[in-house]
């Protein structure tokens, strides 16, 4: 008698040498067309990044953590400083605190703009590929404007930013928000609407309001099951307890209501830098006790440019004995850090949960029982982001 | 001696310049089905572009927008490594990029492009095309299965599945003129649309259902199922390389241009409306009916700049309900025609 091995389902390994894996490995289990098993295998881009940051000071770890979600940078650099901030026991001055929430809202609608591009190139929307990412530069000229870089801002330091608002800001912010909304509007007519995109996404890829719930889902995808939990609202920090915005939810749970509700923070996320620019107080930008130690001649170029060159102090930070979390709403979901300081100039432990790390959970759950086309279809709605997941 | 040369050339001439020899290898074979593919997919990257905020296709050639980009492209695959991997089925893997290519552009010789000049005259040619038509498809799914690699396996699959959804529309709609014009005969189908009835004007589910599977055919938005890049990488072409990858592509265009003439044959008047004297002469008829054939090529390809891609069972969906539905009503309306025409119903 001969034994013969039949392979009942076929096992398909997706990238990471694939046009539609980002830097992972997906390992497909299929039954003809529908998924069984599915197991996302992760890591290709780890970089170590607590473990550097063990070796660094306090300050340079700042351009580190901003690494690894590189879109999404300023809510990170965000949650460190506020992290070391509450180490040190320092509170940023009021100009400062809406100066972050202004940079982070901007960045969270170039994040999101980017993620429903790759979304829509993932399921062949060419068009809708360009145009988002197209329109994320006016978002980057006014980051630009605001600190001088395009990407790794980092513009959140402790104590406060490390620039003001320079001239003419306001206007320019206000005509690039006409611009956008004009600009969601035909991204409606083209992609949101058109019924093959509505086809493609409409309950597929469903994770129940339970479901998500127990699998520790976080962000958009989380507000897309119905569950109107966001950092902002539930855990208000800087100033965003005194703005009004909505925390968009849907009940769906599909990859369409995760679109939109992507979509929708857009809007809100500019409402809330109006907010910002209507209110910003006037004042310094520097918490005090770092301005003292600033010598006279750099006190002089901050009064003059409205720009921080670094005090000396920085360099050699020692926050206290002790250990802090800090949780803040990211582009793509809730950011969490812990550090552990031990007295000296290098943290002795920085945890740093990112959101794509939260929504990795999704992957091995949503994606059983689509079928093989929904994989990049599920994958760009949950706007994972490889590297944010590894660091 | 020289009279010798002379008489050589001439009849190299008039042997080229038969429509047995003419028809297959100038117009509107090989040379201008190169020509029509290589200015249409520049023309698809233009559109594209400008639709999507960019320039496109520019430095090659700039003063001309770019067009020869596609030539360098060609050149580009012609010097490449034309890869052979292992494991594959060795013949059939480097026999598929060429009878793929073949199959696609071979249906031209039943294709007039004038009332006087075709490479064979038959009273079956509709037929005859539609049915050449439909052998390419099936070396699709070969070199899907003989590269032995389980994306192109998986696109073979899907093409094969949408072959039996797409052509049977295409069929019936053609049945359908063909029983609302009584022929079978491309040129007496022309002749027949000359009053002003075209045939997309006279039966107009035939010709929605027949550009439509046209374009799911062809790979076009948002029927660009097979070759799906974000999920099975270039489907059925994933392990080729080189000039055999280039001809892979090439041949989803060249396909789309043999079926656009067909459908600016049976659909769209052919060369009407070209009046007596100028129908003596192949050249005006040829180049109405080729550009009636880029204005549907045209259409094809600027849906992708609208479309995302449907999925497999959704296009099978759509191919076997509204659109057999549809064809078959084409044939049904071409009967009621026909009967208001001979019984004078009406």
């Amino acid at each position: 008698m001969t034994l013969e091995v039949v392979e009942k389902h076929l096992e398909l390994l997706i990238g990471p040498q694939h046009p539609g894996s980002g830097h992972m490995r997906l390992v497909a289990k299929l039954d003809g067309d529908i998924i069984v098993g599915f197991d996302p295998d992760v890591g290709f881009v780890h970089r170590a990044v607590e473990k550097i940051a063990e070796t660094k000071g306090y300050v340079q770890i700042i351009p580190l953590v901003e690494r690894p979600p590189l879109v999404d940078c300023v809510n990170v650099n965000l949650g460190y400083v506020l992290a070391l901030e509450k180490l040190l026991g320092v509170e940023p001055p009021p100009q400062a605190s809406y100066l972050r929430v202004l940079a982070a809202e901007l960045n969270r609608v170039a994040s999101h703009l980017y993620g429903i591009a790759i979304h829509a190139i993932m399921i062949g929307s060419s068009t809708m590929f360009m145009w988002p990412l197209a329109d994320r530069e006016v978002l980057l000229e006014l980051l630009q404007d605001l600190s001088g870089a395009r990407v790794t801002y980092s513009y959140v330091i402790p104590g406060g930013v490390r620039r003001g608002l320079p001239e003419g800001f306001k206007e320019k912010a206000l005509k690039a928000f006409r611009y956008l909304r004009r600009r969601l509007r035909d991204y409606d007519d083209l992609f949101l609407s058109n019924p093959v995109t509505v086809n493609r996404l409409r309950g597929v890829g469903v994770i129940e309001m339970r479901d998500a719930v127990n699998l520790g889902i976080v962000g958009p995808n989380l507000r897309a099951s119905g569950v109107p939990y966001d950092v902002r609202r539930a855990e208000p920090y800087c100033v965003y307890s005194d703005l009004d915005f909505e925390v968009m939810t849907r009940r769906e749970g599909d990859a369409y209501s995760r679109l939109l509700v992507r979509i929708g923070e857009i809007e809100q996320s500019m409402k809330i830098v109006e907010q910002c620019l209507d209110k910003n107080p006037s004042g310094p930008i520097l918490h005090e006790s770092f301005l003292r130690g600033l010598s006279p001649k750099a006190r002089a170029y901050m009064e003059q440019t409205g720009r921080v060159r670094f005090p000396a102090l920085f360099s050699a930070l020692k926050p206290p004995q002790g250990e802090v979390s800090v949780r803040v709403e990211a582009g793509r979901g809730e950011l969490f850090f812990y550090v552990v300081s031990d007295g000296s100039p290098t943290p002795y432990r920085l945890r740093m949960v990112t959101p794509s790390f939260r929504n990795l959970a999704a992957f091995r759950h949503v994606m059983v029982g689509n079928r093989l086309a929904d994989i990049p279809a599920i994958y760009g709605s949950l706007d994972y982001f490889p590297p944010e997941a590894d660091r | 001696m020289m009279d010798s040369i002379e008489g050589f050339v001439n009849v190299i001439l008039g042997l080229l310049f038969t429509p047995q020899i003419f028809v297959p290898l100038v117009y509107p074979g090989l040379l201008t089905a190169a020509v029509m593919a290589i200015v249409i997919i520049w023309l698809e990257r233009k559109v594209a572009a400008k639709v999507q905020l960019r320039y496109g296709p520019l430095y090659v050639t700039k003063r001309m927008g770019g067009v020869t980009q596609l030539v360098a492209d060609l050149i580009k695959f012609f010097f490449a490594e034309v890869i052979v991997p292992r494991d594959v089925d060795k013949l059939p893997f480097k026999l598929g990029p060429a009878l793929l290519l073949t199959f696609s552009l071979l249906p031209v010789v039943a294709l007039p492009v004038s009332g006087q000049f075709e490479a064979f005259r038959s009273d079956a040619t509709l037929f005859l095309a539609v049915a050449l038509l439909s052998v390419g498809p099936i070396y699709v799914i070969i070199v899907g299965w003989a590269s032995n690699n389980k994306f192109a396996l998986i696109g073979g699959l899907r093409e094969g599945y949408l072959l039996v959804c797409y052509e049977l529309p295409v069929f019936i709609s053609a049945l359908a003129m063909a029983v609302l014009y009584g022929s079978l005969d491309l040129v007496e189908l022309v002749r027949m649309q000359g009053p002003g009835l075209w045939g997309a004007l006279l039966n107009p589910f035939a010709a929605v259902s027949f550009l439509v599977a046209t374009f799911m055919s062809t790979s076009r938005f948002p029927f660009e199922i097979a070759e799906a890049e974000s999920e099975i990488v270039m489907g059925p072409y994933t392990e080729y390389s080189g000039i055999c990858y280039g001809l892979c592509m090439a041949y989803s265009y060249i396909k789309l241009y043999v079926k656009s003439i067909l459908f600016a044959l049976v659909f769209l008047g052919g060369w009407l409306p070209t009046v007596w004297p100028f129908t003596l002469d192949p050249t005006l008829p040829g180049l109405i009916v080729a550009f009636k054939a880029a204005a549907v090529m045209l259409v094809g390809v600027f849906l992708r700049a609208v479309y995302p891609r449907y999925r497999i069972d959704q296009a099978l969906q759509i191919g076997w309900r509204p659109l057999f539905a549809l064809s078959t009503a084409s044939l049904v309306w071409s009967l009621f025609m026909v009967g208001v025409k001979v019984g004078g119903w009406v």
